[in-house]
């Protein structure tokens, strides 16, 4: 038997306005070449310049993470020669991380926590774009010098399942902070995997093998189970030594499989060493404070819904996976909503309704006051859970957001007046004489059949709830 | 240290330079000699020393997050690249 052993490392772009050491814009998409300025193209003379935001922003992770914030960090320059970088050299920090020994708990199936340790994070500057057209390549660099925080993990997952959650548990936080927009198609949250296996029971690790490239939680379960597939069975056949190296391997995903980058290893030789442009980045007082000013984070959220608003735990974990979500569902509560049910109109009825109609949280029609103040109608009776239902499906096609005005003209108010529903009441009961005697003679399963007979006279419209207190007053007296 | 065929064939891979065969036993005799030259600085002792990464006092200085006005500058640029097509930079082919 084999124990997998799976450590991450994580790049997040930041969401900052300017780029790392140049006031270039970082916007996405932009015409080539449009962001770019003497300092990102390296151009002789031209020097950098810490652009402050990043590194509150990096800061802030760890206090998030309950990690070690250095009050002085150093840039060191990650030599390699490439047409996305024009320096030939990547700024990044290998001496000393701003972030230091964190820590991340991750929600497992079961319902448990596991806690997985965080090795660091640290600023580097990233590269550009290589596209390449028969004999020549062309190269965009607006992407070269945007921040990126590269969060490295500790060891410590044992299955894909423990590194996807642990990815998702990653994403939601730095979503929850701000401090990136981690969109993976569009690479600023991208996550580099390191595999390897060992006999249970052996403390040693096995070679690791880096899997690159990955952008989708579902690719990355594929590519470890697919590498530890390998790995194990190179073992079994005795051949571990000669097919397992400690290499880089990219994630193939028409084929499935994990490919060796061929024999660009051997060479490389970063020559690390301090950045001489760049004195070692010293923290003041203000950005210390500014950077612990940390919203809400997903754990301390479930805990709360749990312990105060007393929904599942189960529902919580739905809720706040998306910080989107869990911002929509606190303020529907604003307005009104009773937690319990905001719930249940949140996660399955208006979600029902966004996915059938192609639609997130974030492009919804109706915003979170309208259906806060929809499900308050529900909980003082104004309207029926099913008059609410239609009267949700009409918003999601009309602009009219006037609750009241729209239950009046939509005809949804549930009539709770007792003189009316006593009206329809008697005149039921006038015309099924025969089934009033059969009742009052001990067949109570009747009973349903009266509430059945008002409702329908009502058109809908009468409060059930009333109309049961209502008929067993009149039927028992 | 002594610089031997070995050492330089990599330097020159890293490198991406061509020594020519002429020059190398040339090229290996002055890095021999510059790698003894600075050998002279393990004769400091500085197990009791914290890295010095600058010579200069405090921090670097620290920009504010405020993007910088459009301008011409990548433009000029370009026309003066080697190589420039719809405001790309050209290179030759970097994958075989």
């Amino acid at each position: 038997m084999f124990e997998t052993v799976i450590g991450l490392e994580v790049h997040v772009q930041l969401n900052t306005k300017t780029k790392l050491f140049c006031s270039c814009p970082t916007s996405f998409a932009e015409h080539q070449n449009k962001n770019t300025c003497p300092t990102c193209l390296a151009l002789p003379g031209a020097l950098p310049v810490v652009n402050r935001e990043a590194a509150v922003k990096a800061m802030r992770f760890g206090y998030a993470i309950n990690a070690n914030v250095n009050h002085v960090s150093t840039f060191d320059r990650k030599s390699y020669f490439y047409p996305d970088s024009p320096s030939a050299y990547q700024i990044t920090q290998l001496t000393k991380a701003i972030v230091q020994k964190g820590e991340l708990f991750i929600d497992l199936e079961d319902g448990s926590q596991k806690r997985i340790g965080m090795t660091q994070a640290h600023l580097e500057a990233d590269a550009g774009k290589n596209m390449h057209e028969g004999n020549h390549s062309k190269v965009d660099l607006n992407r070269a010098g945007t921040p990126l925080m590269e969060i490295v993990s500790e060891p410590d997952m044992r299955s894909s399942d423990e590194a996807v959650a642990y990815l998702k548990k990653l994403h939601s936080t730095v979503r929850y902070l701000d401090i990136s927009d981690a969109n993976m198609q569009e690479g600023s949250f991208r996550c580099d995997v390191n595999v390897s296996i060992r006999p249970k029971g052996q403390e040693a690790f096995g070679t690791r093998v880096e899997i690159k490239n990955i952008n989708s939680f579902k690719f990355v379960a594929a590519a470890i189970a697919y590498e530890v597939q390998r790995q194990t069975e190179a073992y079994e056949d005795g051949v571990y030594e000669q097919e397992v190296h400690q290499e880089t391997r990219l994630w193939n995903v028409a084929e499935g499989v994990t490919k060796s980058m061929r024999g660009k290893e051997e060479a490389a030789d970063y020559r690390y060493f301090p950045d001489p442009d760049l004195r070692p980045l010293v923290v003041t007082d203000e950005m210390i404070e500014e950077a612990k000013e940390i919203p809400e984070l997903p754990d301390a959220k479930v805990a709360r819904y749990v312990e105060e608003l007393g929904i599942k735990k189960a529902d919580a974990l739905v809720i706040t996976a998306l910080k989107e979500m869990a911002y929509y569902f606190e303020e529907m509560l604003k307005y009104g909503a009773v937690a319990k049910t905001a719930v249940t109109w949140l996660t399955s009825e208006l979600l029902g309704r966004l996915n059938k109609a192609g639609l997130s949280i974030e492009t919804s029609p109706v915003d979170a006051k309208a259906l806060g103040i929809l499900v308050s109608k529900i909980t003082d009776g104004t309207i029926s859970g099913k008059g609410a239902k239609e009267l949700l499906d009409h918003m999601m096609e009309h602009e009219d957001r006037d609750i009241d005005a729209l239950i009046d003209e939509l005809g949804l108010a549930q009539v709770s007046d007792d003189g009316a529903i006593l009206a329809i009441i008697d005149e039921i009961l006038a015309n099924n004489q025969d089934k009033v005697e059969q009742y009052k003679s001990g067949k109570e399963k009747l009973f349903g059949f009266f509430v059945g007979q008002t409702m329908k006279a009502s058109k809908g419209s009468a409060n059930p709830a009333k109309v049961n207190e209502l008929l067993k007053q009149r039927l028992n007296s | 240290m002594q610089i031997d065929h070995t050492v330089l064939t990599k330097l020159e891979k890293l490198s991406h330079l061509r020594i020519d065969e002429s020059k190398k036993e040339e090229v290996m005799g002055q890095l021999t000699e510059i790698l003894g030259y600075v050998d002279n600085l393990n004769e400091l002792e500085t197990d009791t020393l914290d890295a010095s990464f600058s010579t200069l006092e405090g921090g670097t200085p620290l920009r504010e997050d405020l993007p910088r006005a459009e301008n011409d500058i990548a433009k000029n640029i370009l026309a003066h690249a080697p190589e420039s097509q719809d405001d790309f930079f050209i290179v030759p082919a970097i994958i075989e």
